[in-house]
């Protein structure tokens, strides 16, 4: 393998971005091949690296050693709880506008859009304040014309809450009559972009003149701004002289849009190249080796030779596992065994929240993310899978999603990296 | 204990009882109706949706046949709202007997069912994605019809002529009064409140659940043998004309387009208890082969979700019960004085939907003259139409678009894959106060498309739980509730692209919402 050649990263989500830049960073040429945006744009933008056990976890880095003992096929078993709290620092340190704060050290805290307090070791800063251990009180904002967003559930659920420390929490429901153009359905990025003019936000903060309690902490919708969101967040908490924190709303999402700016901007400026839009539809082999990958695109079938490839293309949500009428699963990339969905056995249980075993079905691999087969022996030396695609978790339930991604992305690039020295 | 008395009392929400009711109110006499759940959550809002022409019986059963053309031209006059007429194709597949389309004209002549050969090229062209081997096909009169406005405009047309309603109320005890049956004790699900109901004659229009409610009367053992049969909405309407197997009737023979789907069915396989309608693998994919040969490349499309329903299937193996049985196979009148010798009681059973009003129709006369001999009360129920049918317009598919297209810039749409607005949802809980997001969903098709909820259970939890018509833990709990009703549905067609869209929304809901740590959900079962 040359050291100059060009490594695939299948796959523009986060697991994606991270590998990509990650290599980029060390000076390899990285190329992003996507067939199109990944969750980033539906996410919360919070890190959740392990919120529940699912015994909810107060620290992350306090749990993950028998975490990882109890559940030796999970992807953080894979890299060690080690690399996640250095990929998640790493991570930490290209996130800008909004900064990231917290560690894996202790939990957030951070109310949802239902006004469940869900744990998050890192997230904006423009979410922080919301920290249940702060107790409140809260004044939850609702717009009108916002129909992913209901304050009223929100404080209604988080005045049942109590803090860590066992005391009450009060909240309530503020509505603001203000609407993008009078809009009635303007959607979160409609909001956004008007919350980046100052007008906007002068107009919001009057809207809530009077309206709010000494010691009210204010909790917004998450469309303070796609650009400038840390300013337009800073400016306004000025303006209304109290901490606000902003909650994530339905998709899409303005936080996790501007996550995925930032970090595909690191990585072009990095020197990684991005495809949007082309799907990578088969690749060539010699043996043990991936020699290129096939992409299909509106313009036709594009050959792209790589070094190595990273596989990050994001589980069932994303089509890097496929299930078709006759159950039949596949990776469809690579034709990769797909681990935890046995024939015949049974895939869904009764309960819609029960533990799925469907659910931690995915790709299985070596402690290099190489892909194995069922008796462990490596399939290509020259992949690596990250992200969603990889078997043994359950992260929207663990509330490991981004933590995953960020981990086993990181830690492919290093793998590929040191691999070849 | 609260009581109330009535002349007609009906029990059983679905199209017959609703039938009934209507029936009975326009004729004049107090009525009311109770449904242990909501109207139309038996079998009626579990069924495959067809308006029957006539042509599916033509050949098997001809009284049947008889009935559904005649009620065809019936329902299509009183009840155009809630019915999109698609026209239906019975179509020769490789698969079927060519001499059997001669049999399917002669029987439709002999009973009245409209038909018409066409050309296959004409029916290809109808339909595209029809299977292009088929080697006959015929034209009849087969529409979609929808169950839940039906019941509803059938039980507003009730209320409007001065009946009850009362829906979540349980029939626990039949009364009986010697010899004959004197009303029924129910009891409210949702509060406990017990009540009863005092009547001169009460109606038995359980539907599959008929043989146990008239256990509850102490009368000789009626024997519905529930006979379940399972469909599969498939996203898109693949067809817009209602599609038959031209055939001897069996499984997997019918693919209707209702709204915005298509769904194919169905089976039928006797069950024990109504309320335990499993879905199995084996059905499913029986199902989706069976759809291929309609429509090539059937088990490529999205399956969007299953259900089943119930048939109540009249075993009459009591020696007696076919003196006692109305005429028609079709479906089945029980004059229980006639029958056990206990007066003020009557069951009706059986039959299709399409059949609902004939039905109503033939109960009301007989107990028009068990509760007032002697005196005409004519059934008015043919000719004047339902609530919303009035202007006599059939619904179109495209109705609800272009209707939204007018509220673009004063409306929020609240479930994007069936066009509901808020506007919609905010009139439809004004008419009718719900704790319960899956009523809402049969009165409005609210998260039926294709992300079965994923981005309106949220929001129309947002919207009832702010417009405070629930409390914080009823809305809670309905929003959990919400995720499980849709999950079943769910769960045995999960491959494709719905598993996909599943998994978004367990991102949705669990990854970013955090449901399943709401303060409801720690009590939840
Ligand atoms: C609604 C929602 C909310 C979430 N909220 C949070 C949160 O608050 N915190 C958190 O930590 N996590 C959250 N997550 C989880 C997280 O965002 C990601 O789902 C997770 O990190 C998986 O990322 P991924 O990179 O593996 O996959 P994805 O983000 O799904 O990306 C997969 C990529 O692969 C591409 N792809 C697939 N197949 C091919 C192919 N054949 N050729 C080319 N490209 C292909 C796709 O186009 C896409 O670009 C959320 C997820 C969702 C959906
Ligand atoms: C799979 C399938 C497909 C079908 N497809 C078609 C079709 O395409 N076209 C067609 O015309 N017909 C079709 N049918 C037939 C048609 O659906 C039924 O004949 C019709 O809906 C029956 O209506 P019903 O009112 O008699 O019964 P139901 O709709 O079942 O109503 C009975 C009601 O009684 C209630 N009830 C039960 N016990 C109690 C109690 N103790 N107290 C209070 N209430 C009680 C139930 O909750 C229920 O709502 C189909 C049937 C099945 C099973």
């Amino acid at each position: 393998m040359s050291d100059d050649g060009e490594i695939v990263v299948v796959g523009a989500g986060m697991a994606g971005l991270v590998a990509a830049l990650r290599l980029a960073e060390a000076g390899r040429r990285a190329r992003i091949l996507a067939k199109g945006f990944g969750a980033t744009h539906l996410s919360g933008a919070t890190i959740d690296v392990l919120g529940y056990t699912p015994a909810p976890v107060m620290s992350p880095a306090g749990a993950l050693p028998a975490f990882v003992a109890e559940h030796p096929d999970h992807p953080y078993a894979r890299v060690g709880a080690g690399v996640v709290e250095e990929a998640v620092g790493w991570l930490k340190g290209h996130l800008t506008d909004p900064r990231y704060v917290g560690d894996l050290g202790r939990n957030f805290l951070l109310p949802t859009a239902a006004g469940v307090c869900k744990p998050a070791a890192v997230a904006p800063q423009t979410m922080a304040a919301g920290d249940l251990r702060g107790g409140g009180p809260y004044a939850i904002v609702g717009l009108p014309g916002l129909k992913d967003f209901y304050p009223s559930l929100v404080a209604g659920n988080l005045a049942l809450a109590t803090t860590p420390a066992g005391t009450a929490v009060g909240a309530r429901a503020v509505e603001v009559d203000l609407s993008p153009g009078g809009r009635v359905d303007a959607g979160p990025l409609g909001y956004a972009r008007r919350f980046e003019d100052p007008r906007f936000r002068a107009d919001f903060a009057a809207a809530l003149q009077g309206r709010l309690a000494a010691d009210e902490v204010l909790g917004v919708p998450a469309v303070l701004g796609l650009a400038g969101a840390e300013q337009a967040w800073e400016e306004l908490e000025a303006r209304v002289e109290r901490p606000i924190f902003e909650i994530p709303t339905l998709p899409p999402s303005v936080p996790g849009l501007r996550m995925f700016t930032v970090l595909m901007a690191a990585a072009r400026r990095a020197g990684a190249r991005v495809v949007i839009g082309a799907e990578v539809v088969g690749v060539e082999t010699d043996g043990y080796r991936v020699r290129g990958v096939w992409s299909g695109t509106a313009n036709g079938r594009r050959f792209y030779p790589t070094a190595a490839l990273v596989l990050a293309t994001g589980g069932w949500a994303a089509g890097g596992l496929v299930m078709d009428s006759h159950r039949v699963v596949r990776e469809p990339v690579l034709g990769l065994p797909v681990t935890g969905a046995d024939d015949g056995a049974a895939r869904f249980l009764p309960g819609y929240l029960d533990h799925h075993p469907l659910a931690t079905a995915g790709i299985a691999v070596d402690r290099w993310l190489r892909p194995v087969d069922a008796r462990g022996a490596v399939l290509y030396d020259n992949v690596r899978v990250a992200g969603a695609t990889l078997a043994g978790a359950e992260p929207w339930k663990e509330k490991s999603g981004d933590g995953i991604s960020v981990a086993t992305g990181y830690h492919a690039a290093m793998s590929v990296l040191t691999e070849e020295g | 204990m609260q009581t109330i008395e009535t002349e007609v009392l009906v029990i059983g929400g679905g199209a017959t009882g609703v039938g009934v009711a209507r029936d009975a109110a326009l004729r004049g006499f107090a009525t009311v109706l109770v449904e242990r759940k909501d109207l139309a959550e038996g079998t009626t809002g579990r069924y495959h949706g067809l308006l029957h022409s006539g042509g599916r019986y033509a050949v098997k059963d001809p009284q049947a046949a008889r009935e559904c053309a005649a009620e065809n031209g019936v329902l299509r006059r009183i009840a155009a709202d809630c019915i999109e007429d698609t026209g239906g194709l019975f179509v020769t597949t490789p698969w079927d007997d060519v001499e059997f389309g001669d049999r399917f004209l002669a029987g439709c002549a002999a009973t009245g069912v409209g038909v018409e050969e066409i050309e296959v090229g004409a029916a290809l062209v109808r339909e595209p994605a029809l299977n292009p081997d088929i080697r006959r096909a015929f034209l009849v009169a087969d529409a979609s019809m929808d169950a839940w406005k039906l019941a509803w405009a059938c039980a507003r047309s009730a209320v409007e002529h001065g009946a009850r309603v009362l829906t979540y109320h349980r029939v626990t005890e039949v009364l009986r009064n010697g010899d004959a049956v004197a009303g029924v004790v129910t009891v409210d699900v949702r509060t406990g409140v017990t009540l009863t109901v005092r009547a001169q004659v009460t109606v038995n229009a359980t539907g599959a659940w008929a043989g146990q409610l008239a256990a509850l009367a102490g009368c000789r053992p009626v024997d519905v043998v529930p006979g379940k049969g399972i469909m599969i909405a498939m996203n898109h309407r693949i067809v817009n004309t209602v599609l038959n197997r031209c055939t001897m009737p069996s499984d997997g023979d019918i693919i209707v387009p209702i709204r915005t789907v298509s769904v194919v069915g169905t089976t039928d396989s006797p069950v024990t208890d109504p309320d335990q309608l499993e879905v199995t693998q084996a059905e499913v994919d029986h199902m989706l082969d069976e759809g291929e040969k309609l429509v090539p490349g059937f088990r490529k499309a999205r399956a969007l979700r299953v259900w089943a329903g119930a048939r109540p299937l009249f075993g009459a193996k009591e020696p007696g019960d076919e003196k006692t049985r109305d005429i028609t196979r079709a479906h089945t009148l029980l004059d229980h004085r006639q029958r056990d010798g206990l007066d003020g009681f009557v069951t009706i059973t059986g039959g299709k939907a399409t059949t609902f009003r004939l039905m109503a129709e033939e109960t009301m006369d007989l107990v028009a003259r068990m509760a007032s001999p002697g005196t005409d009360r004519p059934c008015r129920t043919a000719t004047l139409p339902l609530p919303d049918s009035e202007p006599g317009a059939y619904y179109a598919v495209g109705s609800r678009l272009a209707q939204r297209e007018r509220h673009l810039l004063d409306d929020q749409l609240v479930c994007e894959c069936e066009l509901v607005s808020r506007r919609d949802l905010t009139e439809a809980l004004d008419r009718r106060p719900t704790a319960n997001i899956d009523d809402i969903r049969r009165a409005l098709r609210l998260g039926m498309g294709p992300c079965q909820g994923g981005f309106c259970t949220y929001r129309a939890t947002g919207i009832l739980h702010h417009q405070e018509r629930l409390d914080q833990a009823t809305a809670n709990r309905a929003l959990l509730d919400f995720l499980q009703e849709r999950w079943k549905g769910l769960a045995p067609i999960l491959y494709g692209d719905q598993l996909r869209q599943a998994r978004l929304d367990d991102w949705l809901y669990q990854g970013l919402l955090d449901v399943e740590h709401l303060p409801a959900a720690a009590g939840a079962p």
